[in-house]
């Protein structure tokens, strides 16, 4: 039983929700329990990224968010990105490209990548990193992802040069 | 901390007296990134600040006003001519930290390994902080001891003035951390006035590694009046130790600490140097 209940509103993946939370619930927790599991808890302590989500559009770790920050915000995790049946791009390359080992740290690289890819236009490797280093692999597959994010980057690319 | 309630005040005069009314159980939220570095388990009230319209860089005079609730991610992606800023925030952990983190955040609790602290005293910065009305205190001032004191009674950071360098300023900062998102093992900030080739004044401040953020009074007598050449860097970074107690941190032993601020204080007058000359933006 909630101790001291409160409630919430912010859109969650396009949807406008209200959700009964506690002053001191992390965004994480709350997502999670309300059936948002793709975001992970991996450190909770703002390290791994594991836990990332976007927050108007940029990456934030719902680890150390409170779920009362997010009011009026607009939040996005991975269910919004993609399915198993119709995948994203960066995940068909991932899959392609044998990326994912046990896949924990999966669904906070994407969405690292989907800031990445939404705000900025050019990706240098520096860039790249910038967006990307935020995000560890305890199975060390780092350079699968790396790959399989290049290959979509550099055709994004290259459409942006066209257009 | 515990947070046991949550308030979001309309006004930065309601979130004054939200803080006078709560004494010690009120406590500021912005990013609310360093809760989880405040590990006692203390019950408060969380003053939530980050809808008062103090998220913004603008030119100010021979300033860059930035209001105290900007995120990092803000200030590194901001340009402006001899802007400076942008290098150490582009430093500080990883971009899901820097685009909640505030700068205000940075300052006003300042934790060992903070950079922002040792950038602002460099940079000669003015905070200023609410509380019946605006005041406004050097860098040197503000940094003297933990500024946290200073908001005990309701007062609120409100923005951060940092002075316009003009074109005889030159500026360098060094973060040298293990990995990129890792914390600071020494952190060097310099900022050169020249005239000529002739360096009349400079502050140069450190962090990590020593107990508290400071600036180094011996290295910049050092520099002052002398040709802002490479010798002479050397010469002044080997003052380090008359300055500060180097003391071990991140692993390293205060003999290696020293050691490291003064190649760092070497590197950080180099980057100077060539900034006043004209660096590319
Ligand atoms: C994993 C991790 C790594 C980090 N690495 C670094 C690093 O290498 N270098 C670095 O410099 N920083 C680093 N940081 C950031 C830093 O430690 C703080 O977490 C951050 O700067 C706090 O900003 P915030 O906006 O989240 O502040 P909050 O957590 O909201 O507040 C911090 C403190 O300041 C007070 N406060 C906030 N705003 C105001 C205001 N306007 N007026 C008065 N009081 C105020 C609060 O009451 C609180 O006591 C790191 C953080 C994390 C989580
Ligand atoms: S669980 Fe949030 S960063 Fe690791
Ligand atoms: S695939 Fe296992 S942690 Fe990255």
């Amino acid at each position: 039983m909630k101790k001291n209940p409160q409630t919430v509103q912010f859109t969650i993946n396009g949807e406008s929700k209200t959700f009964i939370t506690e002053p001191d619930e992390k965004l994480l927790d709350l997502l999670r329990r309300e059936g948002y599991k793709g975001a992970k808890f991996g450190c909770g302590q703002g390290t791994c990224g594991s836990c990332t989500v976007l927050m108007d559009g940029r990456a934030v770790y719902s680890c150390l968010l409170y779920a009362m920050q997010v009011e009026g915000h607009e939040i996005r995790t991975i269910e919004s990105i993609g399915t198993h049946d119709n995948p994203s791009e960066f995940q068909q390359e991932l899959i392609d490209g044998g990326a994912v080992q046990c896949g924990y740290c999966i669904p906070g690289m994407i969405m690292s990548a989907t800031a990445l890819m939404e705000n900025e236009t050019h990706f240098d490797d520096e860039t790249v990193r910038e967006y990307m280093d935020g995000n560890l692999c305890r199975c060390t597959g780092y350079e699968k992802i790396w790959s399989a994010l290049r290959r979509v980057l550099d055709r994004q690319e290259a459409q942006n040069t066209q257009s | 901390m515990k947070l046991c309630e949550f308030l979001r005040p309309a006004s930065l005069s309601a979130a004054r007296d939200n803080l006078r009314e709560l004494g010690t159980k009120g406590m500021i939220l912005a990013g609310g990134t360093a809760l989880h570095f405040m590990q006692d388990h203390t019950p408060v009230t969380a003053v939530d600040i980050t809808r008062l319209g103090l998220s913004y860089i603008r030119p100010d005079g021979n300033f860059y006003r930035i209001g105290a609730t900007t995120p990092l991610s803000d200030i590194q992606r901001y340009r402006a001519p001899r802007w400076a800023m942008h290098e150490i925030c582009r430093r500080i952990s990883t971009h899901q930290i820097r685009n909640v983190s505030t700068i205000g955040g940075n300052i006003c609790r300042v934790f060992p390994w903070a950079d922002l602290p040792v950038v602002l005293l460099a940079m000669n910065a003015r905070m200023v902080v609410y509380s019946d009305h605006e005041n406004e205190y050097s860098a040197d001032e503000y940094f003297a001891t933990q500024p946290a004191k200073r908001f005990l009674d309701g007062n609120i950071l409100t923005s951060v003035k940092v002075p316009a360098l003009q074109a005889h300023h030159g500026f360098g900062s060094v973060k040298v951390s293990r990995t990129t998102a890792a914390f600071s093992m020494v952190t060097i900030a310099a900022v050169l006035e020249l005239d000529g080739s002739i360096i009349q004044s400079a502050r140069i401040a450190a962090g990590s590694a020593i107990p508290f953020p400071r600036r180094l009074p011996n290295v910049e007598a050092a520099l002052v009046g002398k040709e802002a050449v490479s010798e002479v860097f050397k010469e002044a970074s080997t003052k380090a130790a008359r300055d500060v107690p180097w003391r071990s941190c991140e692993g390293q032993s205060p003999e290696y600490s020293q050691h490291l601020a003064e190649v760092s204080i070497l590197d950080a007058l180099e980057r100077a140097a060539t900034f006043a000359h004209g660096r590319a933006e």
